[in-house]
């Protein structure tokens, strides 16, 4: 009696202290109920018979206890194909795009000249801020096989010109470069954020331990990062099926749809150009469901290598 | 020192942010007050009309109905909402509230008492962008699209509304429309099992499609005659790659014999439809005829198989497959003089005036330079066939949310009306046309805010697009005029060759084709991969990627699609293979 009395005390005292705080919350928190917990019934899409002029609860269910469309889904080539290439892409991007934002970082903060490296950095992460149809549209002034610059000068200088963007092979090789080129200056700042958290003292121990440069960066700096870099893992992790929808269709071409349609894509050609929203939802509702079991999966492997993980 | 900097700068941002907050409520009043202020007067109107009305003896009953009085206007003023397309065009005018639109809204609401508010769609995504208003319930009371397909998704989700027992009843008030489409484009799309007319196809005045074009003064200059034959052709191309030196001098490494772009079913059409059989039925058209670029046409195969040899030949433009629609790459080669030969839009080179393909050629590479129409492809038959589109346009259809058909039809009627028509789409006399001594109409440059955004403003008179004067003879001249700086022989030829042995389509109408819902952008995607993967093909080669790519549209719903539109035509027509 005396004690709960005594805990109501102080839960009083304690709102009263802290109550500015809770109302402060009430904003976003009704920001994010009222745009992205209630429009969530609509997942209900999939399951269903979509009609406009019918609420999601009103909808007939979908034939085959509602998985109808998701059985579509699968018997349909074109998205297999679509979640191979996006599976693909996404690895290729993982595999090269990763760990480019690291190395860049690790040799920035090696350099010597302060204005030298601001200058660079600068310059490395203006490609963040161009959309991807600026990207696309010089490329293909770039890359055209007759058109292009880089072709022109390759046949001046008496080589054959490259099919950067006119044969698949090659077609993947140029996304995933322009990819790194884009992003791999934006992502460095991440890092040089993480490697001025280093304690400078470690790096004064090393230097009387005798240890050179790159001895430095192998045992200082790498081990330094690799909370940041574990962290950034799991959350790209969490987007291997994820697809973006404007790099893949501005760069894009006829020639290289077997290896271009990404999920995305297949959802705005079938579910939205298409008027197939039951099938675009069901699509959608299985790429989120995969993504979350990957985040979930590379979080609780994190933690079992004993790192923090992201919660 | 730096935390009450930072402090500040958050109470100006704050402060800027209600500031801005403020004048949008503010602006939406004085709206909301305005629009209380016009419907004020317009209730005053209504009254006085009202008491002239009720002179008037006996009323038809359905004016009553739909309180209209006998001059066909609403005794309460009504307010609907019409969907137009905006091209975005440089220098173009807010296609919503520019001199015409405003030309038609105070029209609307003398002669039928009906506000009119315009509804801008963008022209070149206008499918997904009527899709998602209809989606949200916010479509225009009266909608156009050129996508019958994405009506007739709505209408089985109860989304549209079904004009047929409007038009029945009021068929008689609106006999401008009536003139202007005649009762084949009106049911046009009536469901022939359960009545239901979901849209009405607006009149496509001109026939004119596609023309094949070479340029004139290379031919002069290799002394070669207007190709007749596929094989003239074919050597003619080849004439003029070996001749590239000649031709363009140290441009020589540009030269691009023959011209397409990714759309290769429409830049090859006059090509593909050589190789289809003469004797083609109508059944046959309708049954392989749901690709709107023909693609399972008999022989359609052969007729890329040129293409294919063309291209590793070195006659095509090698680039042609990477540049998106909209992309003005190839139209800037043209232009710079070094495509020889090309099929595009029957006046492609001689549109646009000042900025058209015609007028940069004669200023970049001389007043020789000129495309012009040439036929050389004749059918297994000898015949120039050229398969020509049906007289209908674009789709027009009142969504469910339409709660005023009736002033919506008495707005297509209006705007079928002659003389409104001729006003749209020319303007006013001495400022955007002038009469010429024939007769005839000749369109003035203009600039400002008479200026059309679209060509006769057919974004405006959305029932009809290209001209049609009550004497056909002036139509034709009228056409020519409208090109200027362009000798009109060019234009008479196109003219003449591009509905030349033509075959206009007909409507087989066996209703819904049920396998088609949804399949529309899919399938022709995939036909547009095809094509383009095909004619690249090294040529041994291509018969593997045709018939794998061909195997996979059959399976992927172009299989069903034919079988359904067969069982369909069965039933309707029974052993009949030609429509009357």
């Amino acid at each position: 009696m005396n004690t709960a009395s005594l805990n109501l005390n102080k839960t009083l005292v304690y709102l009263k202290r802290y109550w500015v705080l809770y109302v402060m919350l009430i904003l976003p928190i009704a920001f994010f109920i009222t745009f992205r917990y209630i429009p969530m019934h609509y997942i209900l899409i999939a399951f269903k018979k979509y009609s406009i002029v019918q609420s999601p609860w009103e909808m007939p269910w979908a034939d085959n206890n509602g998985m109808q469309y998701f059985i579509q889904a699968f018997n349909n080539k074109d998205f297999l194909l679509a979640l191979r290439n996006t599976l693909m892409l996404n690895f290729l991007d993982l595999l090269f795009g990763f760990p480019a934002p690291i190395i860049l970082a690790l040799i920035l903060n090696e350099l010597v000249f302060k204005r030298f490296k601001r200058f660079t950095q600068t310059i490395v992460y203006l490609p963040h801020f161009l959309s991807w149809i600026i990207i696309s549209g010089m490329a293909l002034q770039l890359l055209a096989p007759t058109n292009g610059l880089i072709n022109i000068v390759l046949r001046r200088m008496g080589f054959d010109p490259i099919p950067f963007l006119n044969d698949p092979t090659w077609w993947v090789i140029t996304y995933v470069a322009l990819g790194i080129w884009q992003s791999v200056g934006w992502n460095t700042i991440i890092y040089l954020a993480a490697i001025t958290g280093i304690n400078p003292e470690l790096y004064e121990a090393a230097s009387v331990d005798g240890a050179g440069r790159f001895r430095k960066i192998w045992h200082v700096t790498l081990p330094g990062l690799r909370p940041t870099i574990i962290v950034l893992l799991i959350l790209s992790l969490g987007h291997i099926l994820s697809s973006e929808f404007d790099r893949p269709y501005a760069l894009s071409n006829k020639l290289v749809t077997d290896v271009s349609t990404v999920i995305s894509i297949f959802v705005y050609n079938y579910g939205i150009r298409g008027l197939n929203f039951s099938l675009s939802t069901a699509v959608g509702l299985f790429q989120s469901v995969v993504c979350v079991i990957f985040l979930f999966a590379a979080n609780a492997l994190a933690k079992r290598f004993g790192e923090r993980g992201i919660w | 020192m730096r935390t009450r900097r930072i402090v500040m700068s958050i109470l100006t941002f704050t402060l800027a942010f209600a500031l801005v907050l403020a004048g949008c409520s503010k602006g939406k009043q004085d709206e909301s007050n305005s629009s209380t202020g016009s419907n004020t007067t317009n209730q005053t109107n209504s009254g006085s009309s009202n008491a002239e009305s009720g002179g008037s003896g006996d009323l038809d009953p359905r004016l009553e109905k739909y309180g209209l009085d006998e001059n066909l206007r609403f005794k309460e003023t009504r307010k609907i909402t019409v969907e137009v397309y905006d091209r975005g065009n440089d220098n173009g005018t807010p296609p919503e509230s520019n001199f015409y639109a405003q030309w038609i809204k105070e029209g609307m609401l003398r002669d039928h008492n009906v506000e009119v508010e315009f509804v801008p769609v963008p022209r070149w995504t206008e499918v997904e962008v009527i899709n998602n208003l209809l989606a949200a319930g916010e479509a225009p009371d009266i909608s156009v699209t050129y996508s019958y397909p994405t009506i007739l998704t709505y209408a089985n989700m109860g989304g549209v509304l079904d004009m047929a027992p409007y038009l029945e009843e009021m068929k008689d008030f609106l006999p401008d429309l009536w003139n202007l489409l005649t009762d084949d484009n009106i049911y046009w799309n009536r469901d022939p099992k359960t009545g239901t007319i979901w849209a009405i196809e607006a009149r496509l005045a001109i026939l004119n499609r596609i023309n094949t074009f070479v340029r004139e003064d290379w031919l002069k200059k290799l002394n070669l005659e207007p190709p007749k034959t596929l094989e003239e052709f074919e050597n003619m191309l080849r004439a003029f790659r070996d001749n590239a030196e000649l031709l363009l001098g140290k441009d020589a490494d540009k030269m691009v014999p023959f011209s397409i772009s990714f759309d290769v079913g429409w830049r090859a059409d006059h090509l593909i439809g050589s190789f289809v059989p003469n004797d083609i039925t109508d059944k046959e058209m309708f049954i392989y005829g749901f690709d709107d670029r023909k693609f399972l046409y008999p022989n359609y195969k052969e007729a890329i198989r040129v293409l294919n040899k063309w291209y590793n030949e070195g006659l095509i433009w090698k680039d042609f497959p990477l540049y998106p629609a909209g992309d003005p790459t190839e139209d800037n080669m043209m232009k710079a003089g070094y495509v020889g030969a090309f099929m595009h839009n029957w006046d492609y080179p001689y549109r646009n005036g000042e900025d058209s393909i015609h007028a940069s050629l004669q200023r970049l590479v001389g007043p020789d330079a000129a495309y012009i129409a040439v036929e050389p492809f004749p059918n297994d038959k000898g015949v120039y066939r050229k398969y020509l589109s049906p007289p209908i346009d674009r789709k027009i259809f009142f969504p469910a949310t339409n709660k005023e058909p009736v002033a919506s039809l008495l707005y297509l009627n209006w705007i079928s009306k002659e003389e409104n028509r001729l006003f749209l789409q020319f303007g006013e006399e001495g400022v955007t046309h002038e009469r010429m001594p024939d007769g005839s109409y000749k369109a003035l440059t203009v600039t400002g805010e008479k200026i059309m955004n679209s060509p006769n403003n057919l974004d405006y008179t959305i029932t009809i697009n290209g001209i049609k004067l009550s004497d056909p003879d002036l139509t034709v001249k009228s056409i020519a005029n409208g090109y200027a700086g362009v000798d009109k022989r060019y234009i008479e030829i196109a003219h003449q060759i591009t509905t030349n042995e033509g075959r206009i389509g007909k409507n087989a109408n066996v209703g819904e084709i049920l396998a088609e819902a949804g399949m529309g952008q899919a399938l022709s995607e995939k036909r547009d991969n095809i094509l383009n993967q095909a004619v690249v093909a090294p040529v041994d080669q291509f018969d593997k990627v045709f018939d794998e790519g061909m195997a996979d549209y059959l399976r992927s719903g172009g299989q069903a699609i034919i079988d359904e539109r067969k069982a369909k035509w069965e039933e309707i027509y029974g052993d009949k293979t030609m429509l009357d």
